[in-house]
């Protein structure tokens, strides 16, 4: 067996190695199910790709700490370990419901600041539930750092068409008007970074920021894009996760954690993003995308659109303190449109989603309320979208998404000329 | 434990926003009549919601407040009536929370003639440390060609004291004796009390009246170098204990004479412009750019750390004693008709009555401050265009409580009216019942959100705060034009002076293949070329552009 580069000792408080080339932070919380299997792709990722380097693996967890570093240890056995846990806080009690790892935003930070310490070249951060991890994934999210100088390598997972619709049609578009990179899947639980990017994203004024546990995934993304540096895309195959154990949020209870975190980040980054002009597509390695078969999520267009005309007619009138006249005269039109023809512009699209940023920042009415407020505005451009893309291939359905993004873009002065002068909101 | 200050950019005093208020106008939170620190704590919030950056405090230190604060009793304390310094560390810290900075008031020159060191030096020995002190003199022959600043309450800067049966110096009031920093123990003195604030945490001190600290035989005893040494041995023991903290000085002088308080970079960091406020009101007036292009080019360069703070209205009189006779005169006749509006030499007036409550002139006079090359300083009120009542003695008339609400004293206070320490504004048009803050956060157009949205624009563009400036002349007087540059941005600013409608033509030529993108409504003009550009502008009217390259991604 090709040597890891890791060298041994399963105790918490190791002696400072002598050099890392490459950090592996594992994030944990209740994963004993599938942190073995993700600790023993590291260790062949590590072996296969990278087995000239120094390597560090280091668990942060919550809860489980003795079983889940034990299982870490069992699979990084015999290969001349470093492994460690880091010093974590503990996870601060949410008043909302979440899905994720608890105390993810400190988990995070001990992390980076450890690959800091350690002078690391490379930070790669994965989460242990990860089911469908392979070594693979280490080879493309690292890979670019040291052979292309990236800073940042975001995943690219394959998804159906339908999925992660939330992240295609607001967090993507939205991230690439305002900072100017074509990330297709921001906000990622899989990064890795360079060492000068450890640095940028700990100086950051975002880790105690309110609402990091649901944020912070999205921030790091938006810190990295806002900065000078190089991003780039790692094509990894599909992800899926084992689960916590924890009930499916609804949707309303989905798009205010996501689109709110975006909001409350574009209000703290209002210099790059109004300065920042264009944008460019980032380079993307890895396994060729959508290769694998994927299953059709069930989405009924005509269901949503049910849930559009419904939501038109009960808040039309709250949607009249966040969006102009001309805009719900537009919505109006739609409510009438038969089925097949159901199509919100992109350029509508766009402003309203601008508008309800806007609103947000001026707090014109409670922020949950109003980003609740968005979900059934939200359903009718997914049944447009499903509409247009329905069984078009993958590329078709990366062309149509780029257009998409090409509309927020050409709207993004809508956006800054109100932001600017909010005097204007309304009208 | 030592406290930090707010800051860590060593030029964040180049970026700001500076708010200039007294704790005793702005919000009373025990209901005594009278603002204090906890009233200031709980409206901290408003302030950052406004946009500004950095407050400046009148001074609240123990005073017979026979000078609103300027005559100190006791420099390391709060007055009893703002709260405690246990209070003033929770506004520290809760402003600091809010990456609001926090500068204090200095009075350097003179102490109050109730401060012990005063009292000490009447009955100490004549050659005494103790009596030395402060400036002494058995006539009033000394220092002869000193001129009297208050022209309207003193004739003389010597003052006969009984107990030490001598004069005492004072170049303002006569219960202001000055300090003598001929003796190496005042020095010291005033040292371990900036020392005492810096370890709280401020960050930053206005110096007030810096010209006057050193008296010599045969001079103004205004700007001497002897002064500059003080100023500097100031300066190289804060460089060396308090980073990133700031010296603003008051030094109500021509801006050749104002240059030497910067030194080589090594004394004050910031300085008030003086001579410009005055002049932005006359070129309004005259609907000529002239008097403000003069000021401006004779304006010299400052050391790279450096930099101005400018302002249309403060605590006190729009000062004229930066303007020729002729032009005194003619701000007399221009900006008050009322006799009772002067005082000193000046105009006891706030910003909205200056300029006839014109919310078109006032937004002009704005975008000028926020887009000259200096820091801009926004006097309390100003905002929400509060206005005056110069019956009131001396420059209170600018100092009446903050009108928050339209309930009763403006909800500034609980207190019963005949209480407060000042009455509110209560005539039809800036009364409080019309202009509040309340009013004003409910209505979209209001003065203050307009105020709130340039603050942004302002914050948006380093230039503002770090660039250089060059005039253009165009050929339309009435029109002033203007170019702020900072690395690769550019923004170009035209302001129509007049009240009609004027059209312009600017040599941009150095600007060819640049899109003049306008910054508050982002709206793209024609491409520049190689002949005059042509802008129309309405009355008051005033534009800023952003000169972009349009070669896609940047």
């Amino acid at each position: 067996m090709a040597s890891t580069g890791l060298s041994s000792s399963a105790a918490t408080a190791t002696p400072e190695p002598a050099g890392t080339d490459i950090l592996v932070g594992l994030l944990s919380c209740r994963d004993a199910g599938t942190i073995g299997t993700v600790a023993r792709a590291v260790r062949d990722g590590l072996a296969n790709h990278f087995g000239t380097l120094a390597a560090r693996v280091v668990l942060a967890t919550e809860g489980s700490e003795g079983e889940t570093a034990g299982r870490v240890r069992e699979a990084l056995a015999g290969s001349d370990d470093r492994f460690e846990i880091a010093p974590c806080r503990a996870g601060t009690a949410l008043d909302m419901p979440y899905h994720g790892i608890p105390g993810k935003p400190h988990a995070l930070q001990a992390l980076l600041t450890r690959a800091q310490a350690l002078d690391a070249r490379a930070c790669l951060i994965l989460d242990a539930g990860v089911s469908t991890l392979t070594p693979h994934w280490i080879r493309w999210l690292a890979g670019p750092i040291f052979e292309h100088e990236v800073d940042l390598v975001s995943p690219y997972y394959d998804r159906h068409a339908y999925e992660g619709a939330l992240t295609k049609g607001i967090v993507a578009p939205l991230v690439r008007a305002l900072y100017g990179v074509r990330l297709r899947q921001p906000a990622a639980a899989e990064f890795a970074c360079s060492r000068r990017m450890v640095d940028w994203l700990l100086e950051e004024d975002i880790w105690d920021r309110e609402g990091a546990p649901v944020g912070i995934d999205l921030w790091l993304t938006t810190a990295a894009a806002a900065g000078d540096f190089r991003l780039a895309e790692a094509s990894l195959g599909a992800r899926v996760s084992a689960g916590r154990g924890e009930e499916a949020l609804d949707l309303a209870t989905t798009l205010a954690q996501v689109v709110g975190s975006l909001f409350v980040d574009l209000d703290a980054r209002v210099e790059i993003w109004q300065r920042r002009r264009g944008s460019v597509a980032v380079p993307l390695f890895g396994e060729p995308h959508g290769g694998g078969s994927l299953e059709a999520a069930a989405v009924d267009p005509e269901r949503l659109i049910e849930s559009y005309r419904l939501g038109y007619r009960e808040l039309r009138d709250l949607w009249t303190w966040i969006l102009p006249a001309r805009t719900i005269v537009d919505l109006g039109r739609l409510v009438n449109a038969p089925a097949a023809g159901f199509r919100l512009d992109d350029g509508l699209w766009a402003r309203v989603v601008y508008d309800f940023a806007l609103g947000y920042r001026l707090r014109v009415l409670a922020r949950d309320h109003l980003l609740r407020s968005l979900v059934p505005l939200y359903l009718g451009w997914l049944a447009s979208f499903v509409l247009q893309v329905r069984g078009l291939s993958g590329a078709a359905v990366d062309e149509r998404l780029d257009r998409l993004g090409g509309a927020f873009e050409a709207e993004k002065s809508y956006l800054i000329a109100k932001w600017r002068w909010p005097e204007r909101l309304r009208t | 434990m030592r406290r930090r200050s707010g800051v860590a950019d060593p030029l964040w005093y180049k970026r700001a926003i500076i708010y200039e208020l007294p704790v005793k106008s702005f919000f009373d939170a025990n209901n005594d009549g009278i603002g204090d620190f906890e009233g200031l704590v709980q409206k901290l919030d408003y302030l950052e919601g406004l946009g500004v950056t950095c407050l400046w405090l009148l001074p609240f230190f123990p005073s017979p407040l026979r000078d609103d604060g300027y005559d100190i009793a006791d420099y390391c304390n709060i007055h009893p009536s703002y709260g405690t310094l246990e209070d003033f560390k929770r506004f520290l810290d809760a402003a600091h929370e809010r990456h609001l900075q926090v500068v204090i008031e200095l009075v350097l020159n003179h102490t109050s003639d109730a401060h012990p060191w005063f009292q000490r030096a009447r009955t100490a020995p004549r050659e005494s440390v103790e009596r030395g002190y402060y400036v002494w003199s058995d006539t009033e022959d000394r220092y002869r060609e000193a001129r009297v600043i208050f022209v309207d309450s003193e004739r003389s800067n010597w003052t006969w004291d009984p107990a030490a049966g001598a004069y005492y110096w004072h170049r303002f009031f006569r219960h202001q004796p000055d300090l003598n920093y001929d003796n190496p123990a005042v020095l010291r003195e005033v040292l371990q009390v900036m020392d005492f604030w810096l370890e709280l945490g401020v960050d930053g001190f206005r110096l007030d009246a810096v010209p006057y600290l050193v008296e010599r035989e045969g001079t103004s005893c205004e700007n001497l170098d002897d002064t500059h040494k003080v100023l500097k041995a100031i300066r190289r023991h804060i460089d060396a204990r308090w980073p990133n903290r700031m010296l603003l000085a008051e030094a109500n002088q021509w801006p050749a004479d104002v240059r030497p308080y910067f030194g080589d970079g090594d004394e004050c960091h910031m300085a008030f412009h003086f001579p410009l406020m005055p002049r932005m009101f006359m070129g309004l007036h005259l609907e000529d750019r002239h008097p403000i292009v003069e000021i401006l080019e004779q304006t010299p360069a400052l050391p790279d750390p450096c930099q101005w703070a400018l302002f249309l209205r403060n605590h006190d009189e729009l000062t004229l004693e930066m303007v020729t006779d002729e032009e005194r005169d003619y701000m007399y006749l221009a900006y008050s008709a009322d006799p009772q509006a002067r005082l000193n030499l000046g105009i006891r007036r706030r910003l909205a009555p200056l300029v006839g409550n014109n919310r078109r002139r006032i937004e002009l006079l704005s975008s000028l401050l926020f887009s000259f090359p200096g820091t801009p300083i926004l006097y309390y009120g100003d905002e929400i265009g509060m206005g005056d009542n110069t019956h009131l003695g001396d420059r209170n008339g600018v100092r009446t409580p903050m009108q928050w609400t339209s309930d009763r004293n403006a909800r500034f206070s609980r207190a019963d009216p005949a209480r407060l320490y000042s009455p509110v504004i209560m005539d039809p048009i800036y009364g409080y019942q019309a202009i509040n803050v309340e009013a004003q956060e409910r209505d979209p157009s209001s003065l203050l959100q307009w105020m709130k949205n340039l603050i942004g624009l302002r914050k948006l563009f380093p230039a503002f705060g770090l660039g250089s400036m060059e005039l253009l002349h165009p050929a339309n007087r009435k029109v002033l034009a203007y170019v702020r540059r900072h690395g690769s941005d550019t923004i170009l600013c035209v302001a129509n002076l007049s009240r009609s409608v004027q059209a312009v033509e600017l040599e941009l030529a150095a600007f060819a293949g640049l899109t003049p993108v306008e910054i508050l409504g982002y709206t793209d003009l024609p491409v520049i070329g190689e002949r005059p550009y042509f802008l129309t502008l309405g009355p008051y009217g005033f534009y800023w552009f952003e000169l972009q390259r349009r070669d896609g991604h940047a």
